[in-house]
C-alpha cells in the first residue's frame, strides 16, 4: 500500500492482478496508481506525441457543443484543459507540457529528434483519450486523481469522484472549530468517505487530538479512501473502517464531537437521466437516495441524535433547498428535542446544499 | 541626461547661497529641508565626480601601459573600464527601477477591444507577447484567468509574473495597444484596426500594508453554473469568481483543477487590485504621484503596431520605434520598457 508499490504497478494499469504474496494485504482490492504518481519509464519522441495531441484535439473539435446539448457534459474548450492536464499528468517534467498545449509556441520549438519521459505508454494516452470522448468516460478516471481543495486523491471506478461543492464542508468544520476549541480535540465521523476526501480535510484542521473515522460500505472506497489517507500520512489520525453508515461505530457511540456527510441524495428515478460521466461510470451505491432521495439523509439524522455528544456539531450535503427543508423541518418537528441551531448553507452556485447543527 | 547634470549644478548652486544665508534657521523646518537636500545632491555629485575620476586614471593608466609596453597592465585596466561600464549600467538600471513596488512580482491583465474575433486575436498576441518577454527574463509565467474567444484568441487573460522587478518592467506596458493589419479572419482580406487594453498590478509583499478584506464584504459565485449541482454533475470546471461588494472589483480565476485553489487564486489577484485602488487613492491625496494614477486605470493608447501596408512598431509616449514587428511580437520589448522608463525618470525629476 505504500508508494513504492507504484513501481510494480507500471506495467499494469489494473493492480488487483499483483499478486499478494509480496507483501501483506490490508484489505482485498489493491489500489490503481494515479498516473502522475507513476514512474517516468516511456521514452517517445516529441513529434509522435505531438502527433497524439493533435489527433486527441481533432477528437475533442468533433464534440462541440454535443455533449452540453445531450446531457449538459462538457464542451470543447473544456475537454482542450482537460487534455491538457492529462499531458501534464503524464509528462516526467510538468512544465514542459505548455511546448504543447499553447498554440503559439510553434512546432520548431520543439526539436523534432528529442525524446520525452511519459509515465504511461503512448498507446495508453491514444486509448484513453478514447474511452474519453467515446465513452465519456470521467477525467478523474481517466487520470487516477482528482484535485480537491488543496489535496490531490486517488479515485478509480467503484468510488464517487469529490464534487467542487463538498470542498465546503471542511469550510463549514473549520468555522465550527474555531469557535469551539472542544470540537477540534475530539472524535469525528465522515460517513460514506469514499475517496477520504472530506474525511482528510477536516483532519487537517483538528488539533493535535482530534480523530476521525471514516466508514464506507464499499471495499472498492475503503481501498481508496485507505491509500489517499497513507500518502497524506494521516494514518495516525484517520481510521478507515468498513460497514454501513453507523454500524462500524458501536463502539464510539455517544462520543463524536462531530458528524460529517456527502450521502446518495439523487432520487432513484433522476438515475436515468443523468450525464453520462455520472449515470455510466460512477457508483450508483454512492448516488442513488431511494425514491425522494432522502433515505440516508434522514438515517444519518436519526443516527447523528444517538453518535453525537451534547454539543456535537453535523454537516450534511444534500441535493438542494427542498431536501435541506425538509431536513431541517423534520429534525424541529419529528426529532424535536435532539438538534439545535440548525442551518441551511448555499454552495458557490447559490444552491442550498448542507444542513449543520449542533446536538443538544 | 546630459541637460539634467547641468540643471542638477544651478541647483547645488542656489542651494549653497540659501545654505550660507545668516537667517537660514530662522525657519528650522525650512532650513533642514534645504540641507537635507543639498545633503543629497552634493552625495550625488561626489559620487558622479569619484566615477569621473575613476575613469580617467584608468585611461591614463593605459595610455601610459602602452607607452611601456605593459601588455599585463594594459588588461588590467581594460578590465576595470569593463567594470565600470557594469556598474554604470546598474546604476542607470537602479534609476529607472525606484519606485515602491518595482520590485514586486505583478499581474499581466489582458483585455480584447471590440471588434469580434480579430481584436480577440490580436489580444492573444498581445498575451503571447508578454510570456515571452517574462520567460526570456527568467521570470516564472502562471495563467491564473483565460477566457478563450469563440472562435480564435482571448477575450481577456490574466498571468502571474514572478521575478524581480517584474512590476518595475511590465508596468510600462499599461495603456491601450493597436495593432493594424490585413486579418486573417477576413474572407475579402481588408485591412483592420483593432485594439487590446493592457493593466498591470503589483503583488506586494509581506511588507507592505495590505488591505483588509472582509470575509462578509464578499460574493463568491460559481462560474457557469447551472442545473442541479453536486452529486448530479462531473466537471473539471470549477472557476470561481469574487465579487467585493462594497467596491464591485471583481476577480476570477479558472485555470486551477480545484475550486478551493482557484478561489485562493483569485483571493489573491483581488487583493493586489484593492491593494492597487487603495494605493491609487493615497496618491491622489498626496497629489504628488498625478503621473502615476493615470497610469494604474487602462490608460490611453501607447503603442502601434503596423504590420500592413509598412512594419512598424511605435510607441506614442516616447516615440521609440521598431521596423520589425515580428520581434516584438516575439518579446522583445526592452527597448520600449526602458526608454519609457527613461522618460518617466526625466518628468519624476522635472517635479519640484
Amino acid at each position: 500500500m505504500k508508494l513504492g508499490l507504484s513501481r510494480a504497478c507500471l506495467y499494469s494499469s489494473c493492480c488487483a492482478s499483483i499478486s499478494s504474496s509480496s507483501m501483506p494485504s490490508l484489505t482485498a482490492i489493491k489500489p490503481k496508481i494515479p498516473i502522475f504518481l507513476r514512474q517516468p519509464t516511456y521514452s517517445v519522441t516529441s513529434s509522435d506525441l505531438q502527433k497524439w495531441h493533435g489527433w486527441a484535439k481533432n477528437l475533442v473539435s468533433s464534440v462541440g457543443s454535443s455533449f452540453v446539448e445531450s446531457d449538459n457534459g462538457p464542451d470543447s474548450t473544456l475537454l482542450c484543459r482537460e487534455l491538457n492536464w492529462l499531458l501534464e499528468d503524464s509528462l516526467e517534467n510538468r512544465s514542459s507540457s505548455s511546448c504543447f498545449s499553447f498554440p503559439a509556441c510553434k512546432y520548431d520549438t520543439v526539436d523534432e529528434i528529442e525524446n520525452v519521459m511519459l509515465r504511461i505508454s503512448l498507446d495508453d494516452l491514444y486509448q484513453l483519450w478514447k474511452q474519453r470522448i467515446e465513452d465519456r468516460r470521467p477525467f478523474q478516471y481517466i487520470v487516477g486523481c482528482e484535485h480537491w481543495r488543496d489535496l490531490v486523491l486517488s479515485v478509480q471506478e467503484g468510488v464517487l469522484i469529490p464534487r467542487p461543492e463538498t470542498e465546503l464542508i471542511v469550510d463549514l468544520v473549520s468555522d465550527a472549530v474555531s469557535n469551539n476549541e472542544e470540537l477540534g480535540q475530539g472524535l469525528w465521523a465522515d460517513l460514506g468517505t469514499g475517496s477520504g476526501a472530506v474525511a482528510i480535510g477536516i483532519s487537517k484542521i483538528l488539533r493535535i487530538y482530534g480523530r476521525v473515522i471514516a466508514t464506507d460500505l464499499s471495499p472498492d472506497a475503503v481501498s481508496v479512501a485507505m491509500f489517499n489517507v497513507q500518502r497524506y500520512g494521516l494514518q495516525h489520525v484517520i481510521e478507515v473502517r468498513r460497514g454501513s453508515w453507523f454500524e462500524p461505530l458501536k463502539d464510539v457511540e455517544g462520543q463524536l464531537v462531530g458528524i460529517v456527510s456527502n450521502p446518495p441524495y439523487i432520487p432513484s428515478d433522476n438515475i436515468s437521466g443523468l450525464q453520462a460521466e455520472v449515470g455510466r461510470h460512477e457508483p450508483r451505491l454512492a448516488l442513488d437516495g431511494g425514491a425522494s432521495g432522502m433515505d440516508y439523509l434522514l438515517h444519518l439524522c436519526n443516527g447523528a441524535a444517538a453518535m453525537l455528544k451534547p454539543g456535537g456539531f453535523f454537516a450534511f450535503e444534500t441535493n438542494g433547498e427542498k431536501q435541506c427543508k425538509f431536513l431541517v423541518d423534520y429534525m424541529q418537528n419529528q426529532i424535536a428535542g435532539s438538534f439545535c441551531n440548525l442551518n441551511i448553507v448555499s454552495d458557490f452556485a447559490g444552491i442550498q446544499r448542507f444542513v449543520t447543527g449542533f446536538r443538544q | 541626461m546630459q541637460w539634467k547634470w547641468k540643471k542638477l549644478l544651478v541647483r547645488l548652486d542656489l542651494l549653497s547661497v540659501q545654505l550660507n544665508k545668516p537667517d537660514l534657521w530662522d525657519d528650522p523646518v525650512h532650513a533642514g529641508n534645504i540641507s537635507r537636500e543639498h545633503g543629497s545632491l552634493m552625495a550625488k555629485m561626489k559620487k558622479v565626480k569619484a566615477l569621473e575620476q575613476e575613469l580617467l586614471e584608468n585611461i591614463d593608466m593605459i595610455k601610459l601601459a602602452r607607452e611601456e609596453d605593459d601588455i599585463e597592465l594594459e588588461s588590467e585596466m581594460l578590465k576595470a573600464l569593463l567594470q565600470m561600464r557594469r556598474n554604470s549600467n546598474e546604476k542607470e538600471q537602479e534609476a529607472l527601477l525606484s519606485g515602491d513596488h518595482d520590485s514586486c512580482p505583478c499581474y499581466i491583465e489582458v483585455q480584447a477591444g471590440a471588434g469580434g474575433t480579430e481584436s480577440m486575436d490580436w489580444a492573444k498576441m498581445i498575451m503571447q507577447m508578454y510570456k515571452s518577454w517574462a520567460q526570456r527574463h527568467g521570470y516564472r509565467v502562471t495563467v491564473v484567468d483565460e477566457m478563450p474567444g469563440e472562435i480564435a484568441g482571448i477575450k481577456r487573460a490574466t498571468i502571474k509574473v514572478d521575478g524581480e522587478y517584474a512590476f518595475g518592467y511590465a508596468k510600462a506596458e499599461v495603456g491601450v495597444h493597436r495593432l493594424v493589419r490585413i486579418s486573417p479572419f477576413d474572407s475579402g482580406k481588408r485591412r483592420h484596426t483593432s485594439f487590446a487594453a493592457v493593466a498591470v498590478t503589483p503583488i506586494l509583499g509581506d511588507g507592505f500594508t495590505h488591505v483588509q478584506i472582509n470575509e462578509s464584504d464578499l460574493r463568491i459565485e460559481r462560474f457557469r453554473a447551472g442545473g442541479a449541482g453536486g452529486q448530479h454533475v462531473n466537471t473539471t470546471e470549477s472557476a470561481v469568481r469574487i465579487v467585493h461588494i462594497p467596491t464591485g472589483i471583481t476577480a476570477t480565476c479558472q485555470n486551477e483543477r480545484s475550486q478551493h485553489m482557484n478561489k485562493d487564486s483569485a483571493m489573491a489577484v483581488l487583493q493586489s487590485r484593492l491593494d492597487q485602488c487603495e494605493m491609487a487613492r493615497q496618491a491622489q491625496i498626496n497629489a504628488q504621484h498625478t503621473q502615476s494614477l493615470t497610469d494604474i486605470g487602462w490608460g490611453n493608447q501607447i503603442r502601434s503596431y503596423v504590420l500592413h501596408p509598412y512594419r512598424m512598431v511605435k510607441d506614442l509616449r516616447t516615440n521609440y520605434e521598431v521596423t520589425n514587428p515580428d520581434s516584438v511580437l516575439e518579446g522583445e520589448i526592452d527597448g520600449f520598457i526602458l526608454s519609457y522608463l527613461s522618460t518617466l525618470l526625466d518628468k519624476g525629476e522635472d517635479c519640484p
